[in-house]
């Protein structure tokens, strides 16, 4: 958290659909350690965005960069080897496998050979790096054995986060992208994703927060970001704003911080 | 749920326990009501199989509880069981393989076809298999371009039971005597399909369970998307699920040749309802993903149970399939009820504060 070059770098980010603005001129950062959230009213920007860094749509101009080297993005697995995971709405998780397999899919720990030759993966040790990986990161949901399927919403959005959160805690952190993370959740549930949040960035991971939901974004975030039809309107410390200025930049009611710019 | 992080040593002792053997950590351990609706579901049938043999035991009784009709009962369903697997692996991997009985019969021919042409045996055998490995990578091929892999299997199964009268011209290829080996040849008391069996379900079952293509084959089955954003091609798990029904598909022509030692090329799609009964029974999701091979097997079994036990009394072997019926509604109720209470212990679980520090 002490390095100065921003986890990840986007500058001057143009993102067009024919006609359509999707984006202009979006300038963002994101430090290690740092929870930014992303707000902003439907067709604001936000989902575009984050199409842009998770590598799903190339922008049409402006460059990205990641831990100051710039990088060009192709596809999703583009970003992904250069440290940048996001966790989707939906969580993509294998309901019918268990929790250590969820975790350790496409990068399974395999048995000493003869038997890791022929693929046999380690079971035990699969299960105990996925114990030791939720540990680290102050989670408990169930037994690593416990099909996903027979978690609560909670424990599998948990399970989703930390999955994503293991595969950017390389030698070098990565950057998070979380879409609507609480979106399903209950009060309980949502109190324990937002704790989660908070830990896995202070571990040194740059989470991007996507959300509708203000309260979540004052409740977690460091750094507040507000889009209003493509344009960045703020981008603010959460610490020296409130909903009322919020709300301002999402419905476009207030000037945008950048207007005389 | 959440817990303040612990110290490094802590999680580190943890972790020793686990390699120890010993029992790692009291929060890995599920409550019991948790494990028994897992037993419920992933057992339930094996104990359902015994229950009906000690039932068809005291019923039938000097004749069912006997070694020799066992093995009958095993070498009644070990076609069954064969086709079964083909049918379960395919729907695990998310597509019902229609072309099972086109490529048995395809397999079947093409091995008399050349065992009648005075070629090696094991030539003619290794032949087959190969066709049915083929028509699996046609099948998968095809399906990965974006077609409906019912429609494309439906194709297939066209081509294929074509392609076997061709062969064939039309007539059933008899005295295959060489075949029966692998057909009516018993092996220390047990007839070789039954032989077959064992090795077919313990190979894909280790496969499946054991090995990081089987798991990530599963997964893809499971959910194609979320194995996808972990950054693995799903195209070619969908592939080796066609690849491994076609494979069992032309292992059950083979079996079926050699047992009858006549080779005929009408493809009877009856075995593939025969075989999705066994994969129903055995609680293979048709949505993909999940189900064990084990299960599928005892299916087969009950199946042939089933039929034997009536058969012993004398009763009308029609009345199987009537009970084969009612017995696979209760298992979709007993289904039901099992995910019903799963999800109603979601709803306490949820509502446990996190305060409290229960799950």
């Amino acid at each position: 958290m002490n390095d100065q070059v921003p986890a990840l770098e986007l500058t001057g980010i143009d993102m067009h659909y024919g006609y359509v603005r999707a984006l202009d001129k979006i300038d963002f950062h994101i430090m290690n350690g740092e929870i930014v959230a992303l707000l902003g009213d439907n067709g604001a920007g936000k989902s575009s965005l984050l199409k842009v860094i998770s590598g799903a749509h190339r922008p049409t101009a402006g460059t990205i960069k990641v831990h100051g080297r710039d990088v060009e993005f192709h596809s999703p697995t583009d970003s992904t080897h250069a440290g940048i995971q996001m966790v989707y709405q939906d969580l993509a998780l294998v309901d019918a496998q268990d929790i250590a397999t969820n975790l350790t899919i496409g990068r399974e720990i395999l048995r000493k050979p003869p038997l890791g030759w022929l693929g046999f993966v380690d079971k035990k040790a699969q299960r105990k790096r996925s114990q030791a990986e939720l540990d680290r990161l102050g989670v408990r949901t169930a037994a690593m054995t416990r099909p996903v399927e027979m978690l609560s919403g909670g424990q599998r959005q948990v399970v989703a986060l930390a999955r994503s959160a293991t595969r950017v805690s390389g030698e070098r952190n990565g950057v998070l992208l979380l879409d609507e993370p609480t979106a399903a959740l209950g009060y309980e549930q949502t109190k324990q994703v937002e704790a989660l949040i908070g830990r896995i960035a202070s571990q040194g991971i740059a989470c991007v927060l996507v959300t509708h939901n203000l309260g979540l974004a004052m409740e977690v975030a460091t750094r507040i970001v507000v889009l209003n039809r493509g344009r960045k309107y703020a981008d603010i410390l959460a610490a020296k704003t409130d909903n009322d200025q919020l709300v301002g930049w999402i419905t476009g009611a207030r000037p945008s911080m950048f207007a005389a710019a | 749920m959440t817990v303040p992080a612990q110290p490094q040593g802590a999680v580190a002792s943890s972790a020793d326990e686990a390699t120890a053997g010993a029992a790692p950590g009291e929060h890995t351990k599920d409550s019991l009501a948790i494990r028994g609706l897992i037993f419920a579901r992933d057992r339930g049938l094996f104990v359902l199989f015994i229950l009906l043999v000690i039932a068809f035991s005291l019923w039938a009784d000097p004749y069912f509880a006997q070694w020799s009709n066992a093995v009958l009962i095993a070498n009644a369903a070990a076609l069954t069981a064969v086709f079964a697997a083909g049918v379960a692996v395919g729907v695990m991997a998310g597509a019902i393989d229609i072309s099972i009985p086109g490529t048995a019969a395809l397999a079947g021919v093409i091995c008399g076809k050349l065992v009648s042409g005075n070629n090696p045996v094991w030539l003619a055998i290794a032949v087959a298999l190969v066709v049915g490995v083929i028509v699996g990578v046609a099948n998968g091929l095809i399906t990965l371009r974006g077609f409906n892999p019912f429609i494309v299997t439906i194709a297939t199964l066209s081509v294929t039971s074509g392609l076997a009268e061709v062969v064939a011209g039309g007539y059933t290829i008899p005295g295959l005597t060489p075949l029966t080996f692998m057909g009516t040849r018993k092996y220390a008391g047990i007839p070789a399909p039954v032989w077959i069996v064992i090795v077919l379900f313990i190979v894909l079952t280790v496969f499946l369970t054991q090995t990081r293509d089987g798991i990530r084959f599963m997964a893809v089955g499971g959910n194609g998307e979320a194995v996808r954003r972990s950054g693995i091609h799903s195209g070619r798990y969908r592939v080796m699920g066609f690849v491994i029904s076609g494979f069992c598909a032309a292992l059950g022509g083979l079996i079926s040749t050699a047992v009858t030692t006549e080779a005929s090329p009408v493809a009877d799609p009856g075995i593939i309802f025969t075989a999705l009964t066994a994969v129903a029974l055995a609680g293979v999701a048709l949505t993909g993903g999940r189900g064990s091979l084990p299960r599928v097997l005892v299916g087969a079994l009950i199946l042939a149970t089933i039929s034997n036990a009536l058969t012993i009394k004398g009763i009308q072997p029609y009345w199987g399939t009537v009970v084969t019926g009612l017995l696979l509604m209760v298992s979709l109720g007993v289904e039901k009820a099992v995910a019903a209470s799963v999800e109603r212990r979601l709803v306490t679980a949820a509502q446990a504060s996190v305060h409290s520090g229960k799950r």
